[in-house]
């Protein structure tokens, strides 16, 4: 199905917005999203499986009497439809209840114009043969690394992405993008001896990607899970790979930092900025522009300009993330992190890209380093952390003992436990071996002092 | 509608060289509400149309999702998914085929005795903010409470080149309630949980009130816990973890798809794995539990499917597929969270079967150790480590319980620890939950209460 271009999203988003207010809205809001997305999927070591999705709707947001209200629909082309739509958002509006911190939709704020490796028409345009070619060349590559390998699931994917927003302050934008993205997870299989799926992926907004980097790699971290060996419950020095970082902070760092927690005093850094924080190799950005980004467009789900903002700046805390509601209740502005799960919800803050400033440290010069540690690659239960306090006690699948600058062999079972806002304050090292995974651009982190429970 | 995914079925079979196609339309409806200390921070109503295609051709899978019902669209859809089919079967080595199901044609309403469409969104509101009051007004120290409220009603029309054709109704009530509490630089987080397949009915037996002292107590309890000791200990477990448990530990390792993809169970079928006491069983039939339903996304009928006897494995979660591979039944466990998605292999409602011991009987064999009520969180992989997080505990001490614990969690390899199930209560209860394998399904798991004689707990102390 052809895409909606861009003037008929941008004319279905302002004709939306007038014909809300005509009905009765105070003010309105309105999103179109667009995904079409077409999948190659391996399964039980065989390309088995094709996918092809075409999502597109409408988000409707109006204020009535300083009550919010919000609707949706996936119908988009029919006018009754839209209308029903508004006349459901003036009536989930009229049903809630006044909100006095309400000020307003965001004003208009000029955008910067098309990004540099957003887009690019060959992900766009990828077709099922090269996807299926991409997907076996990276099956081909992880099989060739050992006999014992079994490739479980993975595939290769590309999407095209656009929206389009407009309010009734005038803000009025429209965005596309692509993103390539693919992967593999393995385990290794030697006489009843399985491991733990191991897992590596590629992703990019633009059409580069190593499908034979991502099958051996992931083949490679498989074999080395199989020799294991149990260690003992003690305090020790971790190298958190990406992987292991994007869970722990993700369920843990990255909500105390959102404008929503402090405000509720849900967070520990609530009345501490300019205090430090974090140990002072530690600098965060959260940065909507960086070139090729996961999350990186012109504007939030608001409309609010994409921005660079600085989280935590050797180690001392210097501001928050937030979206419109939040930043007028301080009489500030949002730093453009309102995000969507496309026409389907409200927006809510969230990170854009969390960029971990590197260091300059390569992987083996840290590895080389360490004396006796873990290397941790994957986590379990990091979602069970506790989000307000920090603490965690989570296994990590497996983790890699260090002994003497060498990697030894792994283990299996490891716990982690500990706060991380303590781990913060004991990063050690920042390698300069930087990837994005997900929101997180990060290189690896090494920390002290965690305690470790064996067997 | 009918006639339209007839002729879609029909053109993939007959003018796109399928063997097999299904179509699966619904339209849903949903009502959101989202509240922060009692401030409504959005009243949310969404209308969803869309059909998912789904076709086999030279043994490979296509599949399409379509927002829309147009007939000439998803006619264009269908003959797409069969040609991207016919591409990636191209190296195919084992063609995919399907165990056999009985053709069925049927018509499933829902009868609730208070459809949620019926009730105002001014009265959900209302219902809401009480849950809301409730845990606010527990203790001043509850410093935080959010609120998500989601109803789903609507339907399903699932209709297969094999004669099959269901029309089944949709609706899910679903809430989650979180608190935090903090006093003397302390935070605690705790949450909970409600749904039912029945109707609104479910906030007459679990009032807002009930629900919102629950939260809150916790929440405030845990502030004078410690954090707990790291190492083997013996435990306790509520029916709340034991669900849990028994969802990630062993229920992910019985979905026929993870077996096949290495797990540890492929090695197990028919074998001891657990002590004698440990039954667990995947049932879609407990009437208004949130993981029942009457047909699964492939139209086969949902079941009381036995995973374990009394310790040996006895049977695996199936789809088609996965049963042919299998030679198999079926056991109707394929669902998809929406027309976006295929089916998959997921859980229904999963638990472990109740056998004699009281509480009391069970606390008295613990010495050293402590008691796990209520988790936060799970996650298991395909070699058997399992990992669920702790949200409400308790040391035991010589048979008593003793001092709350916080953010403990429990870890061991599921082979190992299911044969170190030393006794079961007779008490059971169901919890509602969601399950994410990709998508999000609707479940319900639980027990009794159980004994492990050891297994490690996660702490930092």
């Amino acid at each position: 199905m052809a895409v909606l271009e861009k003037d008929e999203m941008l004319g279905i988003a302002e004709k939306t917005v007038r014909l809300a207010v005509k009905k009765g809205a105070a003010e309105a809001e309105v999103y179109v999203y667009e995904g079409q997305a077409s999948n190659i999927a391996i399964e039980l070591g065989q390309v088995s499986k094709s996918n092809q999705i075409i999502d597109r709707g409408i988000g409707v947001r109006v204020i009535v009497n300083k009550a919010v209200g919000f609707a949706y629909t996936n119908i988009v082309k029919d006018e009754q439809a839209v209308e029903n739509v508004i006349e459901r958002a003036l009536s989930a509006a009229k049903a809630s209840k006044p909100d006095s911190d309400w000020k307003g939709f965001p004003q208009k704020k000029p955008y910067r114009g098309a990004l540099e490796k957003a887009f690019d028409s060959k992900v766009a345009d990828l077709g099922a043969d090269e996807l299926v070619h991409l997907a076996s060349r990276m099956l081909d590559s992880a099989v060739q690394v050992d006999k014992k390998v079994f490739p479980a699931e993975g595939g290769i994917g590309a999407a095209y992405i656009s929206n389009a927003v407009a309010n009734s302050n005038g803000v009025l934008g429209f965005d596309k993008g692509t993103i390539i993205e693919c992967s593999l997870a393995t385990l290794a299989k030697d006489g009843n001896k399985v491991t733990p799926i191991c897992f590596e992926f590629n992703v990019a907004r633009t059409f580069d990607i190593n499908p034979e980097w991502v099958g051996a790699e992931a083949a490679k971290l498989s074999v080395s899970a199989l020799k294991t060996k149990p260690i003992e419950t003690k305090t020790t020095k971790l190298i958190l790979t990406q992987f292991a970082l994007q869970d722990l902070l993700g369920n843990t760092l990255i909500g105390a930092l959102k404008a929503d927690s402090v405000q509720r005093g849900q967070s520990p850094f609530k009345g501490r900025i300019g205090e430090k924080v974090a140990s002072e190799n530690l600098t965060i950005h959260d940065d909507g522009l960086y070139q090729g980004g996961m999350r990186t467009w012109q504007f939030d789900g608001e409309g609010v300009p994409h921005q660079k903002t600085t989280l935590i700046e050797k180690g001392v805390l210097r501001n928050f993330l937030y979206d419109n509601y939040t930043a007028k209740k301080e009489g500030k502005e949002s730093t453009g992190n309102a995000s969507r799960a496309g026409y389907l919800s409200t927006p809510g803050i969230e990170t854009t890209n969390f960029c971990i400033m590197p260091g300059t440290k390569t992987a083996d010069d840290m590895l080389k380093e360490v004396d006796d540690g873990l290397l941790v690659y994957y986590l379990q239960g990091a979602h069970s952390s506790n989000p307000v306090s920090g603490e965690f006690s989570v296994v990590a699948t497996p983790a890699w003992k260090i002994r003497k600058g060498e990697v030894v062999h792994a283990s299996r079972g490891v716990m982690l436990a500990g706060n991380i806002f303590e781990v913060l304050k004991n990063v050690n090292v920042i390698g300069c071996n930087g990837r994005q995974m997900g929101s997180l651009v990060s290189p690896w982190v090494e920390v002290e002092n965690v305690r470790v429970i064996g067997k | 509608m009918q006639d339209v995914l007839l002729k879609i079925s029909e053109s993939a079979i007959q003018k796109s060289g399928a063997n097999y196609a299904e179509a699966r339309a619904q339209k849903l409806y949903k009502t959101m509400l989202t509240l922060k200390e009692g401030r409504v921070e959005a009243a949310k109503q969404g209308i969803e149309n869309g059909v998912a295609i789904r076709v086999l051709v030279n043994g490979a899978w296509g599949f399409a999702s379509v927002g829309s019902f147009d007939s000439d669209i998803l006619l264009e859809a269908v003959s797409n998914a069969c040609r991207m089919a016919k591409v990636a079967s191209q190296r195919l080595k084992t063609p995919i085929k399907l165990a056999p199901a009985k053709a069925v044609t049927d018509h499933v309403e829902a009868k609730p005795n208070k459809n949620p469409s019926n009730v105002s969104m001014e009265d959900k509101i209302k219902d809401v903010s009480e849950i809301n009051r409730s845990v606010l007004g527990f203790d001043k120290r509850v410093k935080s409470c959010t609120v998500d409220y989601l109803d789903l009603t609507g339907y399903s029309l699932y209709l297969n080149s094999e004669g099959t054709s269901i029309q089944q109704d949709k609706l899910y009530v679903w809430s989650r309630i979180t608190a935090s509490a903090q006093s003397q630089g302390v935070f605690t987080y705790s949450r909970e949980e409600v749904g039912s397949t029945h109707g609104y009915e479910v906030f007459d037996t679990q009032t807002p009130q009930d629900i919102g002292k629950t939260v809150a107590k916790r929440a405030i309890e845990q502030l004078k816990a410690k954090p707990p000791k790291g190492g083997l200990f013996p435990v306790l477990l509520g029916p709340n973890v034991v669900g849990v448990f028994v969802h990630e530990a062993f229920g992910h390792l019985a979905e026929a798809d993870l077996a096949l993809s290495g797990g540890v169970l492929s090695n197990n079928f028919g074998k001891k794995i657990g002590s004698n006491l440990v039954t667990f069983y995947d049932d879609g039939t407990v009437p208004g539990a949130l993981g029942s339903f009457k047909y699964d996304d492939e139209g086969v009928p949902s079941q009381k499917t036995l995973l374990i006897k009394d310790g040996v494995v006895t049977g695996l979660m199936h789809n088609r597929e996965t049963a042919q591979k299998f030679n198999a039944q079926p056991t109707g466990n394929a669902r998809a969270e929406d027309f976006r998605v295929e089916p998959i292999i997921r859980m229904r409602n999963t638990y472990m079967a109740p056998r004699d011991q009281s509480f009391e009987e069970l606390l008295k064999g613990v010495k050293s150790g402590y008691y796990f009520k209520s988790f936060r969180g799970g996650q298991a992989n395909l070699d058997g480590t399992f990992q669920v997080g702790i949200q409400e505990g308790y040391e035991i001490n010589q048979g008593e319980i003793g001092e709350p614990v916080r953010n403990a969690s429990i870890s061991g390899n599921t082979l190992e620890t299911l044969r170190k199930v030393d006794g079961v209560g007779k008490d059971f209860a169901i919890d509602s939950g969601r399950c994410g394998k990709g998508q999000i399904a609707f479940i319900g798991d639980g027990g009794p209460h159980i004994r492990l004689n050891e297994v490690t707990v996660g702490g930092s102390a």
